[in-house]
């Protein structure tokens, strides 16, 4: 088969899958909303209402506002824009997620390469420690971080990468161990080329597709997670804007004052669906299992 | 059963001590090469340094540390986790007092997320691609991501100004709360003191933090089941079985089901690791007044002695369960009692 061929060939692999995916509207509109989020953390100065009220701001005179034209969508305990807050808010857990991935997905990424291509003791060590640290309930492992060292946006991150990287280990384990055993492995094997070489170059390259449906979807559970930790009172500490310390603070003035946790609870919501959505659509768009 | 899947269990049961083994020991080296003294933390700052001293002496805190942890190990199996920071009695006995309303909540959750997951599930491979599996998709996948703090402070939100006489706090009412049981799971407490009334009461108070706590393995289990009926359909043994007549009905139930509930028990069997997380937060929207709630509360406190016992007791909940699936899974799948005998 000539050169040429071949390339047609790779490109219209791609444009296939492009095609699978832009030919589903829930992965688009998935794309959409995390685009969205994405483009708000990063403006926030610039889309909130009042940038200001990221901070610590008091107003009384507006304590508790009902959504209106000022406030669309009220005001907190202390008057500050809810809007704005959010707004803030996802930048926080954008921030939580970039955090985490940075340092689980390299290190679950690879454990789980080294594991699937070397057999033996090296394999045997990486699977059995992924293993015991999945059985770790991640909650209870992150409140037992969070006892130990103060709460704050930084040991979240720590608490919750801790124990992430096993997903990442696992999965990218079973693709690099199949790989692995593929023909081509052993012909770069036998044309004398090195480990590092093999890993990087002939198996990395077939598990980018698991990982990145993979990073996409940790993107929601961490958001998510992330709002757990901080309801709880274990994550980031205010006056910095969480989504989640937010549904923690506006839940002591239910029901009446119900917009307090309507607002940042839905707008969790809004993220980690998007995020779903977006990982589901690339899923079927690169075919693979996660 | 098998001597070969007898085998099996066994060595499964050696791998999930290993796990509580590491989860000890990961524990202790947090709690004690961090930087906090917990003698300090019991005596608060006034303490004079021979108080402290004394103490250090008695919690064996001066011991070498691998000492320590024999001593902690030793003690755990034993159920002796020492004496709680703040309130000195013993940090066992604490929680074998919260356990059951732990248990009574986590057994009404399972059982919510297996009769609605499964079904639906199946239903939803039934008519796949239908309006109704498009329904059931969103519904899902809105269980998974919702967080279930917003699902319970939306459910107490509703019931405050749709169902203002439904219970939205607690375990039982007032009234109530001088009734004790043998199990203290009230249910079954209220069934076998002839008290249908407190059943009646305790099961209207579990509904709802089971409800919010179940939705995001209703999800997963519903999603898992419609794939794994899906691709079952296909299968050769199936095929012949619709070829040679036999109704679709008998086949979906008494064949298909059976097969195709292997992955969602499987997925059950993690997903327990974030149920039991999640019940942390339930029953602190709840004032459930469960081992989760207290926990959160013994961190909080930087109670040291309670935050290893609450870590190690989740992890053995977590192994016990899986362990229970995996039997389950044994009786279910042939296959796996006669591979494991190899």
């Amino acid at each position: 088969m000539s050169a040429s061929s071949e390339e047609i060939k790779v490109l219209s692999a791609r444009r296939m899958a492009w095609m699978r995916f832009s030919a589903n509207p829930v992965a688009i509109m998935g794309a959409l909303m995390v685009a969205s989020v994405i483009l708000a953390a990063i403006f926030a100065p610039v889309i909130a209402p009042f940038p200001d009220h990221a901070g610590a701001v008091i107003d009384f005179r507006n304590k508790h506002a009902a959504p209106d034209a000022t406030y669309l969508l009220g005001a907190d305990k202390v008057g500050r824009d809810i809007l704005s807050r959010v707004i803030f808010g996802f930048r926080v857990s954008l921030l939580l997620v970039a955090g985490v991935l940075i340092v689980a997905v390299p290190i679950g990424g690879g454990l789980g390469l080294l594991a699937g291509y070397f057999s033996g003791k090296i394999e045997a060590v990486i699977t059995g420690f992924t293993n015991v640290m999945l059985a770790i309930p991640p909650l209870v492992m992150a409140l037992a971080v969070g006892n130990v060292l103060t709460p704050s946006l930084t040991n979240a991150m720590i608490a919750i990468a801790l124990l992430w990287w096993t997903w990442h280990a696992r999965l990218v384990y079973r693709v690099s161990k199949s790989v692995a055993a593929e023909d081509f492995v052993e012909a770069a094997r036998l044309a004398g080329a090195s480990h590092w070489h093999i890993l990087t170059r002939e198996i990395l390259p077939n598990c980018i597709a698991v990982i990145s449906v993979k990073t996409t979807l940790d993107a929601a559970f961490i958001i998510l997670f992330g709002a757990t930790l901080s309801f709880l009172g274990l994550g980031v500490q205010p006056p910095t804007p969480d989504l989640g310390t937010m549904v923690a603070d506006g839940r002591q003035f239910l029901p009446e004052r119900w917009w307090g946790v309507l607002a940042p609870g839905l707008a969790i919501f809004y993220a980690t669906l998007g995020f779903n959505l977006l990982g589901d659509g690339l899923r079927d768009m690169f075919d693979v299992e996660v | 059963m098998t001597s070969g899947f007898a085998e099996f269990l066994l060595r499964r049961i050696v791998g999930f001590a290993g796990v509580l083994l590491v989860l000890a020991l990961m524990i202790f080296i947090l709690a004690r090469v961090v930087p906090g003294d917990p003698a300090r933390i019991a005596l608060g700052p006034t303490a004079s340094a021979e108080q402290l001293a004394e103490l250090r002496e008695e919690m064996g805190l001066d011991d070498p540390l691998p000492l320590q942890f024999v001593n902690f190990l030793g003690g755990a199996i034993r159920g002796d986790f020492g004496n709680s920071l703040i309130s000195g009695r013993p940090v066992a006995e604490e929680i074998a007092g919260l356990l059951p309303a732990t248990l009574e909540l986590v057994l009404a959750t399972l059982i919510i997320m297996l009769a609605l997951g499964l079904p639906l599930g199946i239903l939803a491979a039934r008519y796949r691609n239908s309006w109704f599996d498009a329904v059931l998709r969103i519904v899902s996948l809105a269980g998974v991501t919702m967080p279930s703090f917003l699902f319970a402070i939306l459910l107490q939100l509703g019931a405050a100004y749709y169902l203002t006489d439904w219970p939205i706090l607690g375990r039982m009412s007032r009234e109530f709360s001088d009734f004790s049981g043998a199990t203290g799971l009230l249910i079954i407490d209220g069934l076998l003191a002839g008290r249908l009334d407190i059943t009646l009461d305790a099961l209207r108070h579990l509904a709802f933090p089971a409800l919010a706590l179940s939705m995001s393995g209703i999800g997963q289990i519903m999603r898992i089941t419609r794939s794994a009926m899906i691709e079952h359909q296909r299968r050769d043994h199936v095929q012949t079985l619709r070829s040679f007549g036999v109704p679709g009905r008998i086949v979906t139930f008494r064949y298909l089901l059976k097969l195709s509930a292997i992955a969602p028990l499987t997925i059950m069997g993690l997903e327990f690791a974030s149920l039991i997380g999640n019940a942390f937060v339930v029953e602190m929207v709840f004032s459930w007044g469960g081992f989760a709630s207290a926990g959160l509360e013994a961190v909080m406190q930087k109670d040291l002695n309670a935050v290893m016992a609450v870590v190690l007791v989740s992890g053995c909940f977590f192994v016990v369960a899986n362990l229970l699936i995996d039997i389950l899974i044994g009786l279910i799948d042939p296959r796996l009692r006669m591979k494991e005998a190899r």
